[in-house]
């Protein structure tokens, strides 16, 4: 039964990793963090996994415990970050798609959201991950109204970031 | 928003460039253990519980208990001694029982909420140990005054005042719990503080 279960999970999980790729990506700053609190995402899924009754889609249920693990669980690494810190493991633009000039807004854009606190950026996270206020209302545990209000404030400081 | 609406955009091309972790890779995962807050929180939680305990049984074994019935307060000793461990049961029960409401499969804001109220348990078993400490070695001090001549013959002795010794006692109980008290919030203040501001950055508009 348990090598079933663990089976199972596995299979979803590799299936759906692209998710937690993502989280780690907006909450680390390098390949170690990101390994780390991958590995911690892990965990905390495989331990809640028992309790996964399929009324949700397995990627719902995930971004769920994986921003609680990004969030609150996660124990962040000593390292300083810096936005220096931002090399090439980070987001990677691909010049040949874009002009100069909307490259250069995408990473003071990407630079910018890791500037955020944690909660701004499980926000942009949903927002990006194309989630409704109502999907993200829901996953975060607040109001509709408070996600929209909250994702306004988000938008306006990262222009505030942008336009200093 | 031009600038977000552009990021979107781009978001989804990042995919081709995330890593991709085998089926092996995932499994060897599973099998390690977990660093998380949740276990240090339950750790630091059970050696708080246990320090308390010891500080009880030492002062037990050094006799202390003894010369306070000598003084004739057997009574308020047993009482002193079943009220302290009903108090240590009580709290013990109720952080159990928070603990198992810690869920990682609940939103964010549940989550931080349940792990704050499991450490507030600890926090007020704290508070309510010091306090009953320093109570109890009051009364203890008042009756020493006031129905034996400890303090008396002890200013004969030594050919101080007695509000003086009175007054030493009272103070340095003082100090003694102050500096417990102050040893206490940085402790706290270190184990939540990143905790607490998600969770009021996560509840600022929620009536």
């Amino acid at each position: 039964m348990n090598k079933e279960l663990e089976h199972s999970f596995v299979t979803n999980l590799e299936q759906n990793q692209n998710i937690v790729h993502k989280v780690c990506r907006i909450y680390t700053n390098d390949a170690e963090s990101h390994n780390d609190l991958f590995q911690e995402i892990t965990i905390q899924l495989w331990k809640a996994y028992p309790k996964f009754r399929g009324d949700s889609k397995f990627s719902t249920w995930m971004y769920r415990v994986s921003l609680n693990t990004a969030i609150t669980l996660y124990r962040k690494s000593k390292r300083s970050i810096k936005t220096t810190d931002f090399d090439s493991l980070d987001f990677k633009i691909k010049t040949e798609e874009y002009d100069d000039e909307v490259e250069q807004q995408l990473k003071l854009m990407y630079t910018a959201v890791k500037q955020l606190n944690d909660i701004e950026k499980a926000l942009v996270f949903l927002y990006l991950e194309d989630k409704s206020y109502k999907e993200i209302a829901e996953t975060m545990g607040i109001s509709e109204v408070n996600a929209r209000v909250k994702m306004n404030r988000v938008k306006t400081k990262l222009k505030k970031i942008l336009n200093p | 928003m031009d600038e977000l609406e552009l990021l979107k955009k781009d978001w989804k091309k990042q995919e081709e460039g995330l890593p991709k972790l085998s089926y092996d890779q995932i499994y060897r995962m599973i099998l390690k253990k977990s660093s998380s807050m949740i276990k240090w929180i339950f750790i630091i939680s059970i050696v708080e519980f246990i320090l308390w305990v010891s500080i009880d049984i030492i002062i037990r074994l050094s006799g202390k208990y003894e010369e306070i019935e000598v003084l004739g307060l057997e009574g308020f000793s047993l009482v002193s001694t079943i009220l302290s461990y009903s108090i240590l049961l009580y709290f013990i029960v109720r952080f159990y029982q928070n603990y198992r409401n810690i869920q990682t499969t609940d939103s964010p804001a549940v989550l931080m909420k349940n792990i704050l109220n499991t450490r507030r348990t600890v926090k007020q078993y704290v508070w309510v140990n010091i306090s009953f400490l320093a109570l109890t070695t009051l009364i203890i001090i008042i009756y020493m005054v006031f129905y034996t001549d400890v303090y008396t013959q002890q200013s004969t002795d030594e050919h101080i005042p007695i509000y003086l010794i009175i007054t030493t006692s009272v103070i340095v109980l003082a100090i003694f719990i102050g500096l417990l008290a102050l040893l206490y919030r940085v402790i706290y203040g270190i184990l939540t503080r990143r905790l607490k501001k998600n969770y009021k950055e996560l509840q600022k508009l929620e009536v």
